[in-house]
């Protein structure tokens, strides 16, 4: 009797227990989605990569048009073979149009609402069309992984400032900061290139910066980053590496804000066009690295000012130094911020050769 | 009247005893008259228990040539220590069947004689199979009793190891030898031992294995809670230790009690080899323990509910590789678990040489076949050849045998409710394992209940300068193992 | 009285580390950094230390309670009002240990409903989970006690995962330190309070200490822990995400394991609430056990019927729990159940029993 009653509850529980599967096999991985806005309309492109047997992986994407960003995935399920999921999500473009114009703050509430997408995803604005980048064909392993390398790199060791989701998430829920996101651009068929970083205000881009400028936005935001930089000295050209940046802020005055900036930089020499490199040559290489550095980092923050964003956070680290401090007051007092910036660069090596 | 009555009942006995032993082929009677005297005497033997020649050569010539009255006089004419002279029938049973010959004069019918003669059919000692170690001695236990303790008196030449011996089975009549040392090991302990010793209801008990389903705290769980050996140097050291040992007559394999989870995965190489390289072992043992019985359940959950786990490199590997396959993840690690198993099985019951030759064909015929006809994906059939090697490196059989078991209940909980399950299930197991005691003694010690001075010797195993207290769960009398001589005071670098 | 415990079913002192703290660490520490957040900004983890603190006071006052009856809460309630009525106080911890039961299993089934399987079945879940509880708990106190070592011991390692947050760990989040008003700091404490619930098993589990007294440094040690582990992860969390961010989450702790990532795993949060489990495990069966002791002092029921009777009562009530706002409003009212028990119930008792104590010496 005993044992009747426990097989039946363990029958039932074998039964009934179970849950809703999601064999690999069995669904459609997206890997990637692009959103436009087209005549009016949202328009989602869903990018689903197909391996093949001899392992090399074909892209497959859906598209549909409309108003909410889920809305989408469940107009795209009636044109594929298998459920589509977006637990193994990896890049999410923004089109031009729709960043501009529309905004993009419905979008992200349902990356923050979907427990099964990653908090490391890599969000990028595109030049242009979002649909046709993700659309083309960058090499055996698949558009995602593709574009998600090319950001995870050169955010790693070159000049694009540190941005994913939860950066994005918390820069933009951080009263007296601003979020940005890096910016992709076509160059030819099947090519594509970092060309510069946007800079949202309330889910708008409100201005992009070009590829040259990244360097120095990174100096600003990111402790200990990686880059690289070009620059004239005299007559001769050198290439510089930054292994190790470290920016330091001070709060110099309150009633009318102005703040210190101090950049310290650790740098090997790559190249250089001259014929030999003495001390008294690093001494000046260093010395124009200084004022180019402090220069645009400068012109950066003053353009930052006309635009009304403040993606460095200043407001954020007034408020860090502040008792009480008055978020309403300070939307008027940011333009009238002062930003100082100095820099210190020390070349610690320069190659191999002398 | 009372007299006359016994005398006839014994007489009684010996007569229906008599008869009775005659259907059988192998017992025999045989009379003799005494050159001397002519006192007839006869000898009543089983022949196939009895070496004759012992017989032949130390006893019968001299009680046929020498004189003798009574039944007392025939210990000085015979040259055999094991002569024991009885007037109690009822003994004669047991004793014909331990290898003695009865000896009775016709004049005396009231006492007779044994006379030891047991036929000694052992096989010599050899190496151990089982608990191989390629350092350290090579001897095992062999199916002789006196054989199996003359290893270890041998090896603890002091008066406190005290060997008990008890007869239990009632048809097989079987010894049982409960070995412990006096002095150290918990008197609770061996009482408890041998109330289960004396317990045992059973027929034939023709191996020590029944004696540890027999005598086991839990009977029901997969886990075996006696240690079986055979390696007469494991069973020293555990004595020392003040654990007990149980020999059972006929079996090459002692059993230690009480013992614990971990020993149950340490070799007695172990303590041959350097007290770094035996931890880094016993590591990688319990390592493998887990790979073996986890991996098949996380990959059916994993591809089963949890496809976000997976890393975006190795996507495409296990994408293509399951892209064919028809079964769902559960059935295609079932079927692939099952052929695994019976290969183990049809290797285990053959021949060596032919076992090894169907392991090897089974195992890359079957296995590519099943690959190539889409069957199974390759990636599975890694993982779960890799799980059937790790699972070979537990040292004791048996616990490899509830190992080799754990995967299903963890495949179906995997199945269930993926990762979730799998932690269940784990739960599940941890409790079972919480819940057994061996000899009363908590079985999951010194993990729980943590006992750090018993931490020396289980995961890891400490030099053996550290190890200067017996485990603390037997509760010996005498827990101090050694007192560590004091260190001289280190010198500096060159004095 | 007459129900003396075995000497072979107590614990070592030192086990009692392991089950306050593990009945401490719940379902509570998912997601209490919202709450607290919501009150004191980023000041709250001043109120976590304040709250953590708060709670050795009320330890030392449980352990001078049960120091003087030498027994469990119930002997005190016998010793202070007497036979019948003692009777009649202590059965209301019959409900609320398995009110904290319920809290406890429908709130993990609700995360995994969120976060794993949409469809997960809260009666077969929850019959599971009270099968694998009854079948530790017939395995007695130490078993149960063991469970709670291992509930402790082998989710250790997801402290680790939390150093994956902090290279998006920005410290100026917490900064300046003391913005808010103090009254909202004290709110923020009380609200912290019901995270840290669990001590009071202690008033049940005395009898089963060898050398009570031993015990009280762990029961401290335990709880010192509980808010270490907390503050640290308060502080986490807070620069981890942006004020504004974190009051979108419900789970802030199961969101922060989003951004793990490891060659070998792409996303932690799925094992990491898988592992839940062992952690929930104890403080179900901690709290089943409290709540069947009770039934078989009070009621005089044996045991192990206590606690398959119970366990039914639980599968029963689960089910009247079934959107979040109802969840919601278990957590809350089991919260500050258990907070009038422990700031107002057991101060009270205290004194009481100091007078109750000079009254009869006279």
């Amino acid at each position: 009797m005993r044992k009747a009653l426990i097989l039946s509850i363990v029958v039932a529980f074998a039964l009934s227990g179970c849950v809703q599967k999601e064999i690999l096999d069995d669904v459609n991985l997206e890997s990637g989605s692009a959103y436009d806005y087209v005549n009016g309309k949202l328009r989602g492109t869903a990018l689903v990569p197909i391996y093949l047997p001899d392992k090399a992986v074909e892209n497959k994407t859906y598209s549909a048009n409309s108003s909410l960003s889920r809305d989408f995935l469940s107009d795209v399920q009636r044109q594929s073979q298998d459920p589509i999921v977006t637990g193994s999500l990896k890049i999410v473009l923004f089109g031009e149009q729709l960043a501009r114009k529309k905004g993009i703050l419905d979008l992200i509430d349902s990356f923050q609402r979907d427990p099964s997408v990653g908090a490391g995803i890599f969000l990028a604005e595109t030049q242009g069309e979002a649909r046709k980048i993700i659309e083309s064909n960058y090499g055996k392993r698949g558009t995602a992984i593709y574009i998600s390398n090319l950001i995870s790199h050169n955010m790693k060791t070159k000049d694009l400032p540190k941005t994913n989701l939860q950066r994005f998430l918390s820069d933009f829920n951080q009263r007296g900061k601003t979020p940005y996101l890096p910016q992709l651009r076509l160059i030819q068929k099947n090519q594509i290139e970092i060309s510069g970083v946007s800079f949202f205000r309330y889910g708008h881009v409100v201005t992009t910066i070009p590829a040259e400028k990244m360097f120095f936005f990174k100096l600003l935001v990111d402790q200990y980053s990686q880059g690289s930089l070009k620059l004239k000295v005299g007559k001769e050209l050198a290439a510089v590496e930054s292994i190790r940046s470290k920016y330091k802020m001070k709060l110099v005055s309150r009633n009318t804000p102005a703040i210190n900036v101090h950049i310290k930089v650790n740098a090997i020499l790559n190249e250089y066009s001259g014929i030999k490199v003495t001390p008294k040559e690093l001494k000046m290489i260093e010395k124009k690295l200084n004022k180019k550095i402090e220069f645009e980092c400068e012109k950066l923050t003053k353009q930052f000012q006309e635009k009304n964003i403040d993606p460095v956070g200043f407001g954020h680290f007034i408020k860090s130094r502040t008792r009480k401090f008055n978020f309403k007051q300070w939307e008027t007092d940011y333009q009238n911020l002062k930003v100082h910036v100095t820099a210190d660069v020390t070349i610690t090596e320069s190659g191999v050769i002398e | 009247m009372g007299w006359f009555t016994k005398k006839h009942e014994q007489l009684d006995e010996k007569k229906s005893l008599e008869e009775y032993l005659q259907r059988s082929h192998d017992f025999k009677q045989v009379s003799y008259i005494n050159q001397h005297t002519n006192k007839k005497f006869s000898f009543s033997f089983i022949t196939t228990l009895i070496d004759e020649s012992i017989l032949q050569e130390n006893a019968l010539p001299f009680l046929l040539e020498k004189s003798f009255e009574t039944i007392e006089d025939i210990k000085k004419i015979i040259p055999i220590a094991d002569l024991q002279i009885s007037s109690d029938p009822s003994e004669m049973e047991q004793k014909l069947f331990n290898g003695y010959v009865l000896l009775t004069l016709e004049t005396d019918q009231k006492n007779f004689a044994f006379i030891a003669a047991q036929k000694e059919v052992v096989r010599s000692i050899t190496q151990p199979e089982v608990e191989f170690s390629v350092i350290g001695p090579k001897e095992a236990f062999i199916e002789s009793l006196e054989q199996n303790l003359n290893l270890i008196r041998k090896r603890l030449p002091v008066k406190e190891l005290i060997i008990e011996e008890y007869t239990v089975g009632t048809l097989s009549k079987t010894k049982v030898a409960i070995l412990h040392m006096e002095g150290i090991t918990d008197p609770v302990n061996v009482q408890n031992v041998t109330d289960r010793i004396k317990n045992v209801k059973f027929d034939a008990i023709t191996d020590s294995s029944y004696i540890v389903q027999l005598i086991s705290d839990n009977k029901n769980s997969p886990f075996p809670q006696l240690l079986d050996t055979e390696r007469p140097d494991r069973v020293t050291a555990i004595l020392a230790e003040g654990k007990i040992a149980i020999f059972v007559d006929g079996s090459p394999q002692a059993l230690i009690t009480p013992t614990t989870l971990v020993e149950f995965f340490s070799s007695f190489e172990d303590y041959f080899l350097n007290w770094i390289l035996s931890s880094f072992f016993r590591l990688i043992r319990l390592f493998a323990v887990a790979f073996s019985i986890l991996i098949t359940p996380i990959y059916v959950a994993t591809l089963s509910y949890h496809y976000e786990l997976i890393p975006k490199d190795l996507m495409n590997t296990l994408v293509t590789s399951r892209r064919e396959i028809p079964l769902p993840p559960i059935l295609e690690a079932l079927f692939l678990e099952l052929t695994i198993e019976l290969l183990r099985e049809a290797g285990a019951r053959l021949p060596t040489k032919v076992g090894q030759t169907i392991g090897i064909v089974g195992g890359i015929v079957i296995g590519t076949a099943s690959v190539e006809a889409g069957l199974t994906s390759n990636v599975l059939l890694i993982i779960v050849a890799l799980a059937a090697l790790a699972s070979f490196t537990t040292p004791v059989y048996k616990m490899g045998n509830a190992i080799r078991l754990l995967r299903f209940p963890f495949l179906f909980f995997a199945e269930l409710w993926g990762l979730l399950g799998i932690v269940f299930c784990f739960c599940l197991l941890m409790t079972h394992l919480l819940r057994l005691t061996s000899l009363n003694r908590p079985f999951l010690e010194p993990i729980y209940p943590p006992r750090l001075t018993d931490m020396k010797d289980s995961l890891i195993r400490l030099p053996f300068r550290k190890q200067t207290m017996r485990p603390q769960t037997l509760r010996t009398l005498q827990p101090l193992r050694f007192t560590l001589t004091k260190k001289k005071k280190r010198g500096d670098i060159d004095e | 009285m007459g129900q003396v415990v075995p000497e072979k079913a107590k614990v070592s002192p030192f086990l009692v580390f392991f089950l306050v703290h593990s009945m401490q660490l719940g379902i509570g520490v998912l997601g209490f950094q919202r709450i607290i957040a919501l009150t004191a900004g980023y000041d709250a983890w001043i109120s976590v230390i304040i709250a953590g603190l708060s709670i050795h006071i009320i330890l030392w006052m449980m352990y001078k309670i049960l120091e003087s009856v030498d027994g469990d809460i119930m002997d005190a309630h016998t010793f202070v009002f007497g036979r019948v009525v003692g009777k009649l106080i202590t059965l209301p911890f019959i409900v609320y240990f398995s009110i904290v039961a319920i809290t406890l299993i429908r709130t993990y089934i609700e995360v995994i409903q969120v976060w794993m399987f949409q469809d997960m079945s809260v009666f077969w879940y929850s019959l599971a989970f009270c099968g694998l509880a009854i079948y530790i708990i017939f395995g007695g106190f130490r078993t149960v006690t063991g469970v709670a070592f291992f509930g402790v011991i082998l989710p250790l390692y997801l402290i680790f995962t939390f150093f994956f947050a902090i290279p998006y760990a920005d410290l100026r989040n917490l900064l300046p330190i003391f913005d808010h008003s103090i009254k909202s700091l004290l709110l923020a404490s009380y609200q912290m309070s019901l995270t840290y619930l669990g001590y009071e098993i202690l008033l049940f589990i005395y009898p089963y200490i060898k050398d009570p007294q031993k015990s009280k440094k762990w029961a401290h040690l335990g709880v010192l822990y509980s808010t270490v582990l907390y503050t640290a992860l308060t502080i986490i969390t807070f620069a981890y995400f942006s004020e504004g961010q974190l009051q979108k989450n419900v789970w802030a702790t199961l969101t922060m394991w989003k951004v793990v990532q490891m060659p070998f795993v792409e996303r932690f949060e799925y094992i990491g609430i898988a592992n839940w489990n062992i952690i929930i495990l104890p403080n179900f069966c901690i709290a089943l056990w409290c709540a069947s002791r009770i039934t078989k002092k009070v009621l005089h029921i044996q045991q192990k019927y206590g606690v398959i009777i119970l366990s039914i009562v639980i599968l029963i009530g689960i089910n009247f729990f079934k959107t979040r706002e109802q969840i919601n409003t278990l957590i809350d009212y089991t919260g500050k159940v258990s907070f009038v028990i422990n700031y107002g119930y057991i101060p009270a008792l205290f004194f009481l029993m100091l007078i109750v104590k000079k009254v009869k010496k006279k």
